[in-house]
């Protein structure tokens, strides 16, 4: 379920009007806190190795590429894989002049394993995302199953794919595999008390053309009403408070210190089955706190090839970190 | 020897099912758990528990001692069923106590407790009587017995955590708050009454959570002109307050159309 972008700023603005709280978050700089990166979504148009040129839901957009420019498609890629008609996902550099990185094609599989075939892996990616048929070539398959050593039906996989006319193809894991079923899922303590910030572990999902705005899926959306939750979703594995679509939450990079502000624009039903921890930058406790979208995981810092980065996730209402709007 | 292991049996059973009682009584579930069961039918369950422990106390009468065996083996089931169907709540065998989700240990628990009141079935004495003898034996045996069954019992972490003064109560913030029990404090408020001629329509145009609060939205007419009100109605497990404000803008028409329609599905 989707929310109309009107419709969660408004709730953003009745919020602040009824517990009279500022509607817009503000920005702070401070030393150890930096704004998002700009980043880019589309198709490619064109591309040389001067410049990209890309589709957006804005329209035509012009990025330029540098000698430093990294291209991923699978792996380490050339100007090559940027063909017309791929999709892309580029991250501008700290100075905004060029590219610093270029994922072509990238896509990320989530949720219950339903069948394993020799090459192949049927996955029920939850309620709104539908089910999924990756491809699971064998040059992949010794390296998912390293993290995934529980590679049978019921129990979760996380595998970064590539996007192809026949589907996800896999290339290699996400994170690791969560030791217990997808339908037993540990929750957290009833009374345990809620940080602000959360710590935990922040993942993407989808791919450049299913999501390509700014955005993330929440692991404890409320199922009541029309705040957009699923009424058999887990508890979760962190202990977040509950929110609604268009609530804002605020995530900060800890590997990185890139902060920034995102709408809760999907009900995170397949992360909050996810009791697992992310080791980039130091081990992070277990629980996702959120699944964000392409660009704003690569906006925050985020490699899509590595999977996940260390999180803070700050919810407080009108306090704790402010974040500077992207 | 095999009379102290089935006299064993039947002061283990009754202090199971005593404290089972209490707790039931005592110590309420959650919301999702209550919303589920009943408050009415805990009482009832925690009663009947507290009856038969006490029972096999002071009678030996097979009646009891099958009765026993046949709670306990349909607590099993029980049990089995939430761990593979609902692994996100309690069993609530020990009331709010039980509140996390079951596991491999709370299934094997029932499945002892089972057998144990199948072996108290032919024991010759009731508890009192056994109780006033004491064999060493029995009491070293009901010993160990216990210290299973308190490892076997997430339970007791949860009983330290209430009498060290703990947050036993779920945070605001993540408790299950049924949209019912919201209108339902909204309209004792305050807050409703003082507004309740403004309000153009029942139904609210949205309703939404963040944290500790459920906001509605409502379509009103003040001084002529179209507006919207919201209300914030507390989450939390006591003293709701509910908060209230005049919005001038109201959604618009198509997304006033969205959120009907999506009411509406």
């Amino acid at each position: 379920m989707q929310l109309p972008r009107s419709r969660g700023a408004r709730r953003r603005r009745d919020r602040a009007a009824v517990l009279g709280l500022s509607p817009v978050p503000l920005v702070t700089p401070t030393a150890d806190r930096r704004p998002p990166r700009r980043v880019l979504t589309g198709t490619v148009l064109d591309a040389s190795p001067h410049l990209l040129v890309l589709r957006t839901p804005a329209g035509e957009r012009r990025v330029a590429m540098s000698g430093t420019t990294s291209v991923w498609h699978g792996g380490r890629a050339d100007l090559a894989a940027l063909r017309p008609g791929r999709s892309a996902i580029a991250r501008l550099a700290a100075d905004g002049l060029a590219a610093d990185r270029v994922w072509v094609e990238a896509a990320r599989v989530t949720g219950t394993i339903l069948a394993r075939g020799r090459d192949a892996l049927e996955i029920d990616m939850g309620p709104h995302r539908g089910r999924a048929h990756v491809d699971l070539p064998p040059a992949a398959l010794g390296q998912v199953l390293v993290r995934h050593p529980k590679l049978e039906p019921g129990y979760l996989a996380d595998v970064i794919c590539v996007r192809t006319p026949d589907g996800p193809r896999a290339v290699r894991p996400g994170t690791s595999q969560p030791g217990h079923r997808a339908a037993h899922p540990p929750g957290p303590a009833r009374g345990a008390a809620i940080a602000d910030p959360v710590h935990g572990t922040a993942t993407w999902f989808g791919d450049a053309v299913a999501t390509p705005g700014l955005g993330a899926a929440y692991p404890a959306v409320d199922a009541e009403g029309d705040a957009g939750g699923c009424a058999d979703a887990p508890d979760g594995c962190a202990a977040l408070p509950l929110l609604s679509l268009g609530s804002e939450i605020r995530v900060l990079n800890q590997c990185t210190g890139h902060l920034g502000a995102v709408p809760v624009t999907e009900c995170g039903c397949v992360a909050a089955r996810y009791c697992d921890r992310c080791v980039e930058c130091g081990t992070s406790p277990r629980g996702r706190v959120a699944e964000l979208t392409p660009a704003a995981f690569v906006g925050l810092g985020g490699e899509l090839e590595t999977g996940c980065f260390n999180a803070f996730l700050f919810h407080g209402a009108g306090g704790g970190q402010e974040a500077r709007p992207w | 020897m095999v009379t102290v292991l089935q006299n064993t049996q039947v002061l283990l059973l009754s202090a199971v099912l005593l404290s089972a009682g209490l707790a039931k009584l005592t110590i309420r579930e959650r919301a999702a758990a209550t919303l589920r069961h009943g408050r009415r039918t805990g009482v009832g369950l925690g009663l009947a528990e507290g009856a038969l422990g006490a029972a096999l106390l002071v009678s030996s009468h097979s009646a009891v001692r099958i009765g026993t065996t046949m709670v306990f083996a349909s607590a099993t089931w029980v049990v089995g069923e939430l761990r593979s169907r609902r692994a996100d709540v309690g069993c609530g065998c020990f009331g709010g106590l039980s509140d996390r989700p079951v596991d491999r240990r709370g299934v094997l628990r029932a499945t002892l407790l089972t057998g144990a009141a199948l072996v108290s079935i032919g024991a010759p004495h009731a508890g009192l009587e056994v109780l006033r003898r004491t064999p060493v034996q029995v009491a070293v045996l009901l010993a160990v017995e216990l210290a299973l069954f308190a490892a076997l019992s997430p339970e007791l972490a949860a009983l330290r955590e209430r009498l060290a003064g703990g947050p036993v109560r779920p945070s605001c913030a993540r408790r299950r708050s049924t949209l019912g029990e919201s209108l339902a404090r909204l309209r004792a408020s305050d807050a409703w009454l003082a507004y309740e001629n403004a309000i153009a329509s029942a139904a609210p145009l949205d309703v939404w959570r963040e944290g500790c609060w459920r906001f509605l939205l409502y379509p009103a007419r003040v001084e002529g002109r179209p507006a919207g009100l919201v209300f914030a109605v507390s989450t939390a497990e006591r003293d709701r307050t509910v908060r209230s404000a005049l919005v001038t803008a109201v959604p618009a028409a198509g997304e006033a159309r969205a959120i009907a329609k999506s009411t509406a599905l």
